[in-house]
């Protein structure tokens, strides 16, 4: 199967300049610095990259919404967004760990298209060996010259997930509490420090030095409709191999679970958590869905950020959805009432039923907070609490039922 | 009685001036802080605020909000268990308990001799190696009953 960003896994030492370098690395920089600025956009473009830290938005398309240096004089930013905290997620620490290069390389492509000089990396805190690795290879990039007239920064979290989020990790940049900004103003019009800047996921700029190198076709050939290139899944839960699976967009479920050795045990698939676990589950029944953006909307979640969680038959709806909901009411910034409130009510409900003091009508006052924050909160961390336990419920009726019957 | 030594005000004006602009250094100036008083008192805060020049309501806003700084006194090894859905299915909870008999203290509190204490975190990035174990911000792997005993000095 074709890989762009896992190629060369098998290299012990692929984190190291010299390594990396033998294989082609900073290759695509050297043909994008040869090219005109819009040329490379052009690139991207017909590469149909698209945002792998979740939303999945056209990435040319967010950078061509950075007003020009004639337009808005002054500077403008990139900020890799390495906050990586959405239960599930891992594959942007396995990238920073085996292929730091590959990230700076992508990161300097898009400081040349974007026009930055001043460039950052927030690395979540729980980071630190990788943001060692990247240290490193801040210094050694800087040895050889590479980094031409961009100052790279590196910067630490703190431990919340919300500063994930982009607006919010503007807002944890500059020293405030993570709370999400209302766009719009969108970040590429006034970001960090109220400049012009494109947050873009580490997975997402790891794309960047094979775009450049061979051109946006060949990058758009690999994927989906609309969905270029290749996506990464972190699999856990109960499977047979846990690990990081690189696989061209489109990809089968079945085929993504096959690679990670089926469910663990031979026992029954119960459902796949696709992208993290703020995105509805899948069923046994949708292991044909192709993994894109656009194609698993069809069966009513999301890509997310590739957080692959499989669960067996011994798995149990609502304690999964407590769980889920009990980070959702950690983290919510408590900046919009309904969220703030709503999460913690759905938290303390789900609370109520696993302890088989469940009443009647849990299920419709679940779904009654859902609705009341749905579309009504600043951010989507608010959307998910609704959607969150609405799925659990519609798609497992009878684990819920089934406490309700046992503690009467 | 001053809440920073010369060579730790140095360090926090430093983070001042790393970034383009001062106010980006401030969340890496109270992580400092954390590292060095395992928690972030008032005191420390109205201090820093002045290094930043910043109000001290704005600086003592960020450092409850932000789950790394602490108000009680973490232990100098700062252990974390992830109890997210991954790490929670594969025994996220007995890993607590085992945690809380091998150190001998309550979660959120350091052992006498301040060496260790442990909290739960949410997901750390390392669902593979679920229940997944961070000991001062280093992932170590899973919250194995050996990698447990071996926390203890
Ligand atoms: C609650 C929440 C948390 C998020 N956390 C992350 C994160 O940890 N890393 C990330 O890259 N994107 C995260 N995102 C998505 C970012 O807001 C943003 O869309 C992304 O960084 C843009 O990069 P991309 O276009 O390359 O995907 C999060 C979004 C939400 C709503
Ligand atoms: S929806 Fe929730 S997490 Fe998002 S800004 Fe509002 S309170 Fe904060
Ligand atoms: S759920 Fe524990 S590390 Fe991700």
């Amino acid at each position: 199967m074709t890989k762009i960003l896992t190629k060369h896994f098998d290299e012990p030492k692929l984190h190291e300049l010299e390594t990396y370098r033998r294989l082609g690395g900073y290759e695509g920089l050297k043909k994008a610095l040869s090219m005109e600025r819009p040329a490379v956009l052009e690139e991207v473009k017909k590469s149909n990259l698209r945002g792998l830290g979740g939303a999945g938005f056209p990435t040319a398309f967010k950078w061509s919404t950075v007003p020009p240096e004639d337009k808005v004089p002054g500077p403008r930013y990139v900020v890799v967004n390495a906050d990586e905290s959405e239960p599930g997620c891992y594959k942007d620490r396995v990238l920073l760990t085996r292929a730091p290069h590959q990230l700076l390389e992508g990161l300097l492509i898009a400081s040349y298209v974007i026009g930055a000089k001043d460039s950052f990396i927030f690395i979540r805190g729980e980071y630190q060996i990788q943001y060692e690795i990247l240290e490193k290879a801040v210094a050694e990039a800087k040895g050889a010259g590479l980094l031409g007239d961009v100052n790279l920064h590196l910067m630490r979290g703190a431990g919340a997930y919300i500063s994930g989020l982009d607006t919010a990790l503007l807002e944890t940049m500059e020293g405030k509490k993570a709370w999400p900004r209302q766009p719009p103003p969108f970040p590429t019009v006034a970001g960090l420090m109220g400049k012009p800047t494109v947050v873009n996921n580490v997975e997402t700029l790891s794309m960047l030095p094979f775009i450049a190198r061979e051109g946006g076709e060949a990058f758009a050939k690999i994927g989906s409709a609309k969905n270029g290139g290749t996506v990464l899944f972190s699999v856990s839960g109960h499977v047979e191999k846990e690990g990081v699976y690189e696989v061209p967009m489109g990809t089968k479920l079945r085929d993504v679970l096959a690679l990670a050795g089926g469910v663990k045990g031979g026992k029954k698939l119960k459902c796949v958590i696709p992208g993290g676990t703020s995105m509805p589950p899948l069923l046994e029944k949708d292991l044909d869905v192709c993994l894109d953006f656009d194609a698993i909307r069809a069966a009513g979640t999301f890509l997310g950020a590739g957080g692959m969680i499989v669960l067996d038959e011994t798995a149990d709806a609502v304690e999964v959805a407590h769980n889920i909901e009990r980070f959702l009411a950690h983290e919510s910034c408590g900046q919009c009432t309904p969220c703030r409130e709503g999460a913690n009510w759905s938290e303390r409900i789900l609370e109520r039923i696993l302890e088989g003091k469940g009443q009647a009508g849990d299920a419709e006052n679940l779904a009654r907070v859902g609705e009341n924050i749905t579309g009504k909160v600043i951010c989507a961390l608010g959307d998910t609490v609704g959607m969150v336990t609405r799925a659990y419920i519609s798609k497992f009726p009878d684990d819920f039922r089934k406490r309700a019957a046992n503690h009467g | 009685m001053k809440a920073f030594t010369d060579e730790q005000e140095r360090v926090l004006i430093d983070w001042t001036k790393k970034y383009p602009y001062p106010n980006l250094g401030l969340i890496e100036a109270l992580r400092a802080v954390q590292g060095w008083h395992r928690m972030v008192t008032p005191e420390a805060a109205a201090r820093v605020a002045e290094i930043f020049s910043l109000p001290f309501n704005h600086v003592w806003g960020v450092a409850t909000f932000f789950p790394t700084f602490t108000r009680w006194k973490t232990g100098e090894k700062r252990v974390g268990v992830c109890h997210g859905l991954s790490c929670w299915m594969k025994g996220s909870d007995k890993a607590e308990k085992r945690l809380e008999k091998t150190l001998g203290v309550p979660k959120k509190q350091a052992t006498p001799d301040g060496k260790l204490s442990w909290e739960t975190m949410e997901c750390l990035g390392a669902c593979e190696q679920a229940p997944a174990l961070l000991v001062n911000d280093r992932l170590v792997g899973p919250a194995t009953e050996d990698a447990i005993s071996k926390l203890k000095p």
